[in-house]
């Protein structure tokens, strides 16, 4: 049954990303794994709509719904990084610690 | 029979209509205006929007549900009681915080009020979705537009570092979510909800029971994320102490309550049957159960710890988190609309009352920290009586909203037959006394060196409705709780066409 490789290969990719935003020290890697998570997502919406219980166009319909929320969620990301950098003139997530307690 | 656009009854979306275009106009306005020009006037058009919405959407309330868009919205009490819990605190925060708009000598201009409209219609799709898609991306609207709010004083870093963890966390609960319905589409080859439910029931049924449970808990994670309950609570202390008060205060009563509006839409609409079959009260329920009862111990004694007030109203607000799971998690109460919409109720009243009396306090003594309440009873008497009230009903303590939504949630896990949430929600609550007393001892117990000092107009309102209320809900609970269930609460759980069945 090829699905299953499918899912296997989502499965990793969204632990790698989970790993990365949980470990990266780098602002900009970390950027990088939560859309790595959200492409795990569309492999699997579109790997579903192919060989899924009940295959249709559905999956590739909420896959682009989902691409285009996704580049929008990266301009924010990106946009509020570049905030944080003129301010505090580091890209390293661990140095983002003025609030604590 | 096919259907075109047009045969639709296009006014039920009249309320996210209106908002859509007032967002819209106002950014072409913002832009046209000079730049030094006084930016409340938008303020002002944001209020009449939000407030042309409401009437909108109470005009609504009591006609049979209706479904637009092939089935992917749908318009029923549930959703209208919800949008009107959203507007209601939209406008209040809008109203609260109008002198914000031109602060601290930076061009904070119109994005605020625009940004809180386009996030009020991210709340709003969310609450009326019957489709994964739909319910996907006004989730993100509403996340989105929260991401850059937090961050809208963009030279102060404890603005952006809140907008940055926010982001991360809120973007990884997004993820999940998704994930969570890649499952769901899977299994059931239909993003609606009423179908999947079906689809999902004979997956169940045929062997795939690992994969259904799996997309309900990859969604559970997400969604403990979105509502702010603890053990995924790290990002709300920093996030509400980091963000501009108004937004902490859209944050912690709109956002909050959008992303309740969806968890109970989802787990109700395609879960049902796990309850009907069995699974639910063997694992789903006790899930949420711990997730309840997690937040409550570690939003109550956290706040304990606290100096600063914003970070005891985030820690707070994780607890309050934790009672609203608990209709949820105990099914059988019988009363689960109706006590998770009055305790909703009841919390948009008392915070944004607390939180409009914290703003007033913090801009006066230019610090965060509870000392700012300092003497405030010989200050400004009746300030800190309002804000008494309001922090006697956060804690639950009778003749105040927050009592009767705290009583109901009780009654309703006792009639659930689940004693020891119960018990844990009665020992959080006396807990919880210490902190909100904190401030209490400081305002009346304290002496302090300032004066007296001015309350802008929206606040004064702001204040007196809110305090309103609370007494009144406080007072007369059983005539709020009779109207809520009148309210057609069951044709929330069937889809349109099956209701004279």
């Amino acid at each position: 049954m090829p699905i299953t490789s499918y899912l296997a290969l989502s499965a990793i990719l969204f632990s790698l990303g989970l790993y990365g935003v949980l470990t990266k020290r780098n602002a900009v890697v970390v950027l990088f794994c939560i859309e790595l998570m959200l492409n795990a997502a569309n492999i699997n919406l579109v790997a579903f709509s192919k060989y899924g219980l009940y295959a249709n166009q559905t999956g590739h319909v909420f896959t682009l719904f989902t691409i285009t929320v996704a580049a929008a969620e990266a301009a924010v990301g990106i946009a509020i990084l570049i905030a944080l950098y003129r301010n505090r003139n580091s890209v390293k997530a661990d140095h983002y610690n003025m609030m604590k307690g | 029979m096919e259907k075109y656009l047009l045969d639709y009854n296009w006014t039920v979306m009249a309320p996210e209509l209106t908002i859509l275009v007032a967002a819209a106009l106002l950014t072409v306005i913002d832009l046209l205006m000079k730049k030094e020009t006084d930016r409340r006037i938008l303020g002002w058009m944001g209020i009449m929007a939000v407030a042309t919405a409401g009437a909108f959407t109470l005009w609504r309330v009591g006609k049979p549900p209706y479904e637009i868009l092939s089935d992917t919205y749908r318009v029923d009490d549930f959703a209208l009681a919800f949008k009107l819990i959203l507007l209601a605190g939209t406008a209040l925060v809008l109203l609260a915080f109008l002198r914000e708009i031109r602060k601290e000598g930076e061009h904070v201009g119109g994005e605020y009020i625009y940004l809180l409209l386009t996030a009020l219609l991210g709340g709003m799709i969310l609450t009326s979705s019957a489709d994964l898609i739909t319910l996907f991306v006004g989730l993100e609207l509403l996340s989105l537009s929260s991401y850059v709010l937090a961050c809208i004083r963009r030279k102060r870093l404890p603005s952006n570092e809140a907008a940055w963890k926010y982001f991360i966390t809120g973007s990884v609960s997004s993820a999940f979510i998704l994930y969570g319905m890649s499952f769901v589409y899977g299994l059931s080859g239909t993003t609606n909800l009423y179908m999947a439910q079906k689809r999902l029931y004979e997956a169940f049924n045929s062997g795939y029971e690992s994969f259904v449970l799996l997309s309900l808990f990859l969604m559970l994670l997400g969604f403990g994320f979105k509502v702010a309950s603890a053990p995924f609570h790290m990002w709300v202390p920093d996030v509400y102490q980091g963000a501009p008060t108004p937004v902490t205060a859209f944050l912690a009563v709109v956002s909050k309550t959008a992303a309740f509006a969806f968890v109970l839409r989802v787990l109700l609409v395609t879960y049902l049957f796990l309850y009907e079959t069995g699974p639910w009260q063997d694992v789903v329920g006790p899930a949420l159960l711990v997730l309840s009862a997690v937040s409550m111990v570690v939003g109550n004694t956290g706040a304990l710890r606290q100096s600063q007030t914003k970070r005891l109203m985030a820690y707070s607000s994780v607890a309050h988190a934790g009672y609203l799971l608990v209709p949820l998690a105990v099914i059988s109460g019988g009363m689960l609309f109706e006590s998770t919409v009055y305790y909703l109720m009841a919390y948009l009243l008392m915070t944004l009352g607390a939180f409009t009396v914290l703003n007033v306090v913090e801009q006066d003594g230019k610090t965060g920290d509870v000392a700012a309440f300092a003497g405030l009873s010989r200050r400004n008497p009746l300030l800190a009586v309002a804000m008494t009230v309001f922090l006697v009903s956060l804690a639950g303590i009778p003749v105040t909203a927050g009592f009767f939504g705290k009583f109901y949630i009780l009654i309703h896990a006792i009639t659930g037959q689940t004693f020891w949430i119960a018990a844990v929600m009665v020992i959080t609550t006396v807990i919880s006394y210490f902190y909100y007393f904190k401030i209490i001892r400081m305002m009346y117990f304290r002496p302090s060196s300032k004066g007296r000092f001015a309350i802008p107009f929206g606040a004064v309102a702001v204040i007196l409705v809110s305090l309103t209320g609370t007494i009144f809900f406080g007072l007369f609970p059983q005539w709020t709780l009779d109207f809520i269930g009148q309210l057609d609460w069951v044709s929330t759980l069937s889809p349109v066409g099956t209701q004279h069945q």
